[in-house]
C-alpha cells in the first residue's frame, strides 16, 4: 500500500494496525530477511513527499520530515543548518543505505548503534506523532528511553530540532575505516544562549546517554563572553569525566562472577578510553 | 479445469512448504517497471525483496545476493535513479518505480564503457561483486563527471570485494571518466565546427549573418563496435501470450521459438540469419531450431583429443610452428617422446638400462660374473653379488650364534 499523503497513511494505519509503516526499509528488511520478523502488511511511506523535506518555525526551530534520507542530510545546505547531523548522516553507512534510509526510520528503529540518535538527544529534539485526527509531542529522549512510546496506528511525522547558530560536532569510532556500526559515538552541540554545552554519547548503551554533571561543570569552565577557550587539561578531564558517567564498572561482564569482581572490567577500561578520547576531541573542536 | 491436488503439487513438488494461511502469508501482485520494460509480479510475499523478485521471479540474475542485510553492495540496482540495496527493498513498495539493473546497462548485449573499463583494468577476479561495482560506478558518474579518488572511494565504500583490492576499480572509474570527458570535448569541438561553416555558408549565400542553431547541427553518433561479435545476433526475448495452434504456423518464420516453453528463463536467442550474414566464413549449424555458432577466433581445424601418454606426436608443422598435442605452442618447443620401457636401453647412455631383479651385478674389478665366490666364504647357492632370497641362511649370521 503506498498512500501518497499523511492524511491517507494515518488513515491506513487507523484501518490496520497491524500494518508496518515503511519508509527506507533498511533496517525493517535485514530482520524479514533474517526471518525475525514476518509482516502482516506494509504501508510505504516513500510516497509522502511532504515528509521528505523541512521547513522552519517561529522560535529558531527547524521542523524536519521523518522522511529525511541520510543522502539528504549530508547535503550543504542542510549541514550549514544542524552540522552534527550532517556528520551523523555521512557516517551512518554505504551510500546505497543511505539514499533510503531515514530519519525517523533511525529514531522509530531506535537501534543502540543508531547515528543521529545521539544527535537528536543532545540537541533534546522532540518528535511529532500522528494518528487519525490528532498528534503529539514527544521528546526524542522519552520516546528512545521507553517512557512515552509509539503506541499502535501512530505515525512519526516530524522531528522539532532548535537551530542554535553554534558549531556542533558529532565523532564515531568504528571498528574499520569504512561505514560501519559505531563502537561509541559522541555528539557535542554548544548552546552560547543558555550557556550550556549538551553532549550525549552513543551505542555504548541501549539508548543515547548525557552526562548532566560533566556537561553543567565543562559548561562554568568556560569563558563563554570571550574566545571561548578551554584549558587543554580541563578538556582531558571532561572527557575522563564523560566516560565515568556513561560506562558502568561492569560493562561487558558476563554473568554474575565478573559482575562482582572488583574494579571495571577490561571492556570498560577499553571503551572508557574510547569515549573519553571522542568527548574531548569533540569539545576542542566545538570550541576551537 | 485442474483439481486442487495437482495445483499442490505443482506449487510444491516435494511437499516441504507447510500449507500457510493467507492471513500469515499475506500476497500481494503489482508491476516493476525494471530496465524501461513493465514486468508483472502476480501473487508474491509482501516480505518478498526486490533482489528476490529480480532473480527468481524475473529471471534477471544480473544483481547478486551476498549478505542479505545491505553490507556488501552485490545486489546494488538503481530505484528512481538512486543506487540502493535490492535486497533491502521491499519489491511490492518499488511497483511503479522506475528500477535499472545491472541489465540494463549493456543495451543490446554490448557491454557499457563501465564495464569494459572494469574488465580491462583487471578489476574483476571472481566477478561475484563486479554487477554491483558496475552500478556503483555508473552512478557515481552519472551524478560527477569527473570524480577524485577520495569521492570515488566514498562512492564505492559500500561494494565489498574480497579478491581483488579496489584499485582496479579505483582505475577504471578513472578510465571511464577520461574517456567521457574526451568524447564529450570532441562532441563540442565539433558542433562548433559545425555551426561555424553553417554559419559562413549562410552568409555566404544571404550575404547576412545568420545565427546558426546549434541544435539543427547533426552529430554523428560514435557508434562504438560492439564487444561480442554475436551481439546483433541477439534477439532480446518478449514474453508472448499463447497463441491459437492455427496461427502459430503463420509465426514461424517471423518469430523465434522459446526454447525453454512459456514462462521459463530463456531471455534471448540468437537470429541465425544474422550470424550467416557477420560471419560468412563459418557456417552457423542449425539442429533442432538450436543454433550453435563458433565464434572468430579459435583455429579451425576438428578438435583434437590429447594424445595418450607415450603417443607419438609429429614435431613440425608447415607454417614453421612447433604443434604439440593439438595446441599451437608458437615456439620451437622440444619434441615430446614417450617414456621408455623399463629395461630398454637409452640410446644416448653408456649403460644399458636398469636390469631386471635378480641380475648379478657386473663386477668392475673383472671378477668371474657367475659363481666366482672368492675361496673361504661358503657358497649360498645364491649367485654372488645378488640379493639373496628371505630365510637363506647368510654367512655373517655364523658370527652371531
Amino acid at each position: 500500500m503506498l498512500p501518497a499523503s499523511l492524511d491517507e497513511a494515518v488513515d491506513a494505519l487507523a484501518a490496520a494496525p497491524a500494518a508496518v509503516p515503511v519508509a527506507g526499509a533498511t533496517d525493517l528488511m535485514e530482520a524479514v530477511n533474517a526471518g525475525r520478523l514476518r509482516p502482516a502488511a506494509l504501508v510505504g511511506l516513500g510516497r509522502i513527499t511532504e515528509l521528505r523535506g523541512w521547513r522552519y518555525e517561529d522560535g529558531g526551530t527547524a521542523v524536519l520530515g521523518a522522511g529525511l534520507t541520510h543522502a539528504r542530510m549530508d547535503r550543504p545546505d542542510f549541514a550549514a543548518l544542524i552540522p552534527a547531523l550532517a556528520d551523523a548522516a555521512r557516517t551512518a553507512g554505504p551510500p546505497q543505505v543511505r539514499n533510503v534510509g531515514t530519519l525517523g526510520g533511525n529514531i522509530v528503529t531506535a537501534a543502540p548503534a543508531g547515528d543521529t540518535l545521539p544527535v537528536l538527544a543532545a540537541l533534546e529534539a522532540t518528535v511529532t506523532l500522528a494518528r487519525a485526527g490528532a498528534s503529539r509531542e514527544v521528546p526524542v529522549s522519552h520516546l528512545l528511553t521507553g517512557l512515552d512510546p509509539v503506541r499502535p496506528g501512530e505515525l512519526l511525522t516530524w522531528v522539532r530540532v532548535p537551530l542554535l547558530h553554534a558549531p556542533q560536532v558529532f565523532l564515531k569510532a568504528t571498528g574499520r575505516s569504512g561505514p560501519a556500526r559505531a563502537t561509541a559515538s559522541v555528539a557535542l552541540v554548544l548552546d552560547p544562549a543558555r550557556r550550556a554545552v549538551r553532549c550525549a554519547v552513543g551505542a555504548v548503551a541501549p539508548v543515547p546517554l548525557r552526562p548532566l554533571e560533566a556537561e553543567a561543570w565543562v559548561a562554568g569552565c568556560i569563558d563563554w563572553d570571550g574566545s571561548r577557550e578551554i584549558d587543554p587539561a580541563a578538556g582531558a578531564a571532561f572527557g575522563e569525566y564523560v566516560a565515568a558517567a556513561c560506562v558502568p564498572d561492569n560493562y561487558g561482564a558476563e554473568g554474575a562472577w565478573e559482575a562482582v569482581t572488583e574494579g571495571p572490567t577490561a571492556a570498560a577500561v577499553r571503551l572508557r578510553r574510547t569515549v573519553s578520547v571522542l568527548a574531548r576531541r569533540a569539545l576542542g573542536r566545538a570550541l576551537k | 479445469m485442474t483439481t486442487d491436488p495437482i495445483e499442490t503439487l505443482d506449487a510444491d513438488p516435494l511437499g516441504l512448504a507447510p500449507q500457510v494461511s493467507r492471513e500469515l502469508r499475506p500476497c500481494a501482485s503489482y508491476t516493476l517497471r525494471v530496465n524501461g520494460f513493465e514486468r508483472p509480479v502476480t501473487d508474491a510475499w509482501i516480505g518478498e525483496s526486490l533482489l528476490y523478485v529480480l532473480r527468481e521471479r524475473l529471471g534477471l540474475a544480473g544483481a547478486k545476493d551476498g549478505c542479505e542485510q545491505g553490507e556488501c553492495g552485490a545486489c546494488s540496482v538503481q530505484v528512481d535513479g538512486q543506487l540502493v540495496a535490492g535486497c533491502l527493498v521491499p519489491a511490492a513498495l518499488a511497483a511503479d518505480s522506475e528500477i535499472n539493473t545491472v541489465e540494463g546497462l549493456s543495451a543490446g548485449g554490448a557491454a557499457s564503457d563501465v564495464q569494459q573499463a572494469l574488465a580491462a583494468s583487471g578489476a574483476v577476479q571472481c566477478g561475484y561483486c563486479t554487477p554491483g561495482m558496475a552500478m556503483a560506478v555508473h552512478d557515481l558518474l552519472q551524478r560527477n563527471h569527473r570524480p577524485t579518488e577520495v569521492e570515488a572511494r566514498q562512492a564505492l565504500c559500500g561494494n565489498l570485494c574480497r579478491c581483488t583490492g579496489y584499485r582496479g576499480v579505483l582505475a577504471a572509474v578513472q578510465t571511464v571518466a577520461d574517456a567521457r570527458a574526451l568524447e564529450a570535448e570532441e562532441a563540442e569541438r565539433a558542433a562548433a565546427a559545425a555551426a561555424e561553416e553553417a554559419a559562413a555558408e549562410a552568409s555566404a549565400e544571404a550575404g547576412a549573418p545568420v545565427a546558426a542553431e546549434p541544435s539543427a547541427v547533426e552529430t554523428e553518433p560514435v557508434i562504438e563496435p560492439p564487444v561480442y561479435a554475436d551481439a546483433e545476433a541477439w534477439i532480446e526475448h518478449v514474453p508472448q501470450q499463447p497463441s491459437a495452434p492455427e496461427q502459430d504456423q503463420v509465426q514461424v518464420q517471423a518469430t523465434v521459438e522459446q526454447p525453454y516453453g512459456d514462462g521459463g528463463y530463456d531471455t534471448g536467442v540468437y537470429d541465425t540469419s544474422a550470424l550467416t550474414a557477420m560471419q560468412p566464413g563459418i557456417p552457423a549449424q542449425v539442429a533442432d531450431d538450436q543454433v550453435y555458432y563458433q565464434p572468430q577466433g579459435y583455429p579451425e581445424q576438428p578438435y583434437q583429443a590429447t594424445p595418450a601418454h607415450g603417443t607419438y606426436v609429429p614435431a613440425g608443422y608447415p607454417d614453421g610452428h612447433q604443434q604439440q598435442n593439438g595446441y599451437d605452442t608458437g615456439y620451437d618447443a622440444p619434441v615430446y617422446e614417450p617414456t621408455p620401457a623399463h629395461g630398454t636401453p637409452l640410446p644416448g647412455a653408456l649403460h644399458d638400462g636398469t636390469p631386471p631383479h635378480g641380475t648379478p651385478y657386473p663386477d668392475p674389478h673383472g671378477a668371474p660374473a657367475d659363481g666366482g665366490a672368492p675361496a673361504g666364504v661358503p657358497t649360498t647357492g645364491v649367485p654372488h653379488g645378488a640379493t639373496p632370497a628371505h630365510g637363506i641362511r647368510l654367512p655373517e649370521d655364523d658370527h652371531a650364534s
